[in-house]
């Protein structure tokens, strides 16, 4: 086995130190759940616990977005895949619901002890 | 006699075939985002490092651009600017790396750098492009992903290096 040398360490320790930094950013959000909403240019937010109804322009169309009892979820797309309609209610802070077709991109942003394993793999699903 | 332009060039054909076979294995594991690697590419860009010359080097990091590109069909896509911005940003700072560095850096960190670069650059695509500010939900899965599987192609390429009869052959007719 060949040794790891200084400089490899301190790429290493480089890279685990971004990693870890790219997590507490996560816990610089605000109190109560926000739902944020991006939609081409433009960047839209509501608060989770108050029941609405929002369509978003996009280029092919509109994204309709319903929150209710503290849930989002696409409720009806213009876009050809559905994939943000199919994905279904999010409601934990860092879940996400994108319409890339449609340039539409929601998040809910909030506190929460995200940074668990278990955690990260709820979002990437 | 064969001319040495032409073992070179069969050189650089040999390594870039390798690195589409490992994209080919790549696509095959299933992935939480499209765009999101492994970096099983990467290996033979990294054993090319003191074996190429730059231009070897940026012709291989071409071809293995390109060829990802017809096997995951995404050559005409925007995945493809996070292929081409990954690999150019990860394979400048691994020559980068190596060039300063010399026999002082192994092969993992030589790794661990080009994926840190990869990340950050395709980071900041996303950020442009796809995401925008929502960007930092993605950034901790990416990161940390990088992170794992470039230590262990560094391992890899290290324990490589010093076991191949055949790498060693090719390091000492470098021209």
């Amino acid at each position: 086995m060949k040794k790891l040398t200084p400089i490899d360490i301190i790429i290493f320790i480089l890279f685990l130190t971004i990693g870890i930094m790219s997590f507490t950013l996560y816990s610089t959000v605000s109190e109560n759940p926000e739902v944020h909403v991006t939609a081409g240019d433009k960047e839209w937010v509501y608060d989770l616990s108050v029941d609405t109804t929002v369509s978003f322009e996009g280029p092919i169309g509109f994204t309709t977005m319903e929150i209710s009892n503290n849930r989002v979820h696409v409720h009806d797309s213009d876009c050809k895949n559905q994939i943000c309609v199919l994905t279904g209610w999010i409601e934990k802070p860092g879940e996400w619901i994108a319409c890339l077709p449609n340039n539409v991109f929601i998040v809910i942003e909030g506190h929460t002890d995200i940074a668990t394993e278990e955690e990260a793999d709820d979002i990437s699903y | 006699m064969i001319s040495h332009t032409k073992v070179r060039i069969e050189l650089v054909a040999l390594f870039s075939a390798c690195a589409l076979f490992l994209s080919t294995i790549e696509y095959m594991i299933p992935k939480p985002v499209p765009f999101m690697r492994l970096g099983l590419a990467n290996l033979p860009i990294i054993l090319a490092l003191g074996i190429f010359t730059y231009r070897e080097y940026f012709l291989l990091l071409l071809l293995k651009v390109l060829g990802q590109g017809l096997i995951s069909g995404t050559i005409f896509s925007y995945i493809i600017l996070f292929s081409l911005a990954g690999s150019l940003s990860s394979a400048i700072f691994m020559l980068l790396i190596f060039t300063l560095f010399k026999d002082k850096v192994s092969r993992v960190g030589i790794s661990l750098g080009g994926a840190l670069a990869s990340a950050i650059s395709q980071l900041f695509i996303s950020r442009l492009i796809l995401f925008k500010e929502a960007t930092y939900v993605i950034a901790p899965l990416f990161l940390f992903s990088g992170l794992i599987s470039s230590i262990i192609l560094g391992i890899f390429a290290n324990e490589f290096i010093v076991k191949s009869k055949w790498y060693s052959t090719l390091k000492e007719s470098k021209v």
